[in-house]
């Protein structure tokens, strides 16, 4: 049970398999048997994972019971996702209800910038860990609906901690995980870091009009990127000029409106 | 370095497995680690003899980690390749670049001695 909101998180994954051929209670003891040096061995098979995945579907309920589309964001550091998000606010704003949780190792900054556009903000610093986890974000959600107008989103963004590795492995319950990367960084990534790309259902090449100045040619990291994963969806957009910007802003607000028409229905 | 985390959380539940059992000590640690599961195996060691070294329970455990091998579909033909991890560059059968991983991505706590 949460202490924030009484929700059922689950603090203890109890879902999973025992390996013995028994059913027992986890106070349950065995004896030692004997196998040579009176040590006992169980075998466990199950996901290290496994914790985290049931937090992340704990979230997906909590997001979907108040009908919220939840984004996360995967990048290197610098690839501008607060950027992207400082221009989706402007763009979207004033239509949709927005709220963002960013995740960084130190510092309030990534959140002041997105407080300052207006919009409810919650900044959770890492202290080292190079990853968002399920728990973090159950955490953070909360602390987000304390703060004025985050009791009432249409959109949560999930900013992750700048890293291409660490992140694809964990699930925070998003509906949506969206990968970029900018022109600078070079076409390579998807080959060089499969798992954020097999993982995710966007791929957005941003700072695009730094295309003059770099050599990025969008086709082959699209190949790519699809040859590692088909079912991605592929943007390419410049925060700076607005180029490319009408198919991201057209694609959120779809997601919103499919959303809010699924929870009226509902 | 998500394999610290991951470790962690994997002494955790060798934690509450010896007090479920009344064990003492954690002899070996049997781990399945895929190579697409996204976790580097020198990483996870690693993160598993700094932490083990810091508790009684676990100043003995040894770690065995078996890496499964990843099969690799031709979405077109269906050709089946197997490799270590590597994604081959095209089906070997036809040239079909977009092919399909089965397993590989489970990172598995397999099973545990304990005394």
């Amino acid at each position: 049970m949460c202490d924030a909101c009484g929700c059922h998180a689950p603090t203890h994954g109890h879902n999973h398999q025992h390996g013995h051929d028994h059913a027992h209670d986890h106070d349950h003891q065995h004896e030692p048997r004997p196998n040579g040096n009176d040590s006992l061995i169980v075998d466990i098979n199950r996901s290290l994972f496994a914790a985290n995945d049931a937090l992340a579907r704990s979230n997906r309920e909590h997001f979907d019971t108040d009908g919220i589309v939840v984004l996360n964001l995967i990048s290197s550091p610098g690839s501008g996702k607060t950027t992207l998000l400082e221009h989706t606010i402007d763009r979207l704003g004033s239509e949709i209800r927005i709220g963002v949780i960013e995740g960084d190792i130190e510092t309030e900054r990534d959140a002041e910038r997105i407080r300052a556009k207006g919009v409810p903000a919650v900044q959770l610093t890492t202290g080292g860990a190079c990853h968002l986890d399920a728990a973090m974000i159950h955490r953070g959600f909360h602390q987000l609906q304390r703060e004025p107008g985050g009791d009432q989103l249409d959109l949560l963004v999930i900013e992750n901690v700048g890293n291409l590795v660490c992140p694809a492995t964990f699930s925070l319950g998003e509906h949506q995980r969206i990968v970029l990367v900018s022109v600078p960084e070079g076409p390579d990534k998807p080959a060089k870091y499969p798992k954020a790309f097999t993982s995710s259902q966007v791929f957005l090449i941003t700072k695009t009009d730094l295309l003059p100045y770099f050599d990025f040619p969008i086709e082959e990291a699209t190949r790519e990127a699809l040859s590692l994963n088909p079912a991605l969806q592929v943007m390419a957009l410049s925060a700076k000029t607005g180029d490319g910007f009408e198919a991201w802003i057209n694609y959120l607000r779809s997601l919103v409106k499919s959303n809010q028409e699924r929870t009226a229905r509902a | 370095m998500h394999e610290i985390s991951l470790v962690q959380n994997l002494l955790e539940q060798l934690r509450d497995l010896a007090h479920q059992n009344n064990a003492q000590r954690i002899l070996r640690v049997k781990m399945v680690i895929g190579p697409l599961s996204g976790v580097v195996i020198d990483s996870f060691t690693f993160g598993f003899d700094i932490l083990t070294k810091q508790e009684q329970l676990f100043d003995q455990a040894t770690l065995e980690i078996s890496i499964p091998k990843v099969v690799f579909r031709c979405v077109r033909c269906g050709h089946e390749m197997e490799t270590d991890g590597q994604r081959p560059s095209g089906c070997l059968a036809c040239s079909e670049p977009i092919l399909m991983p089965e397993g590989g991505d489970d990172l598995i706590l397999q099973q545990v001695e304990l005394e």
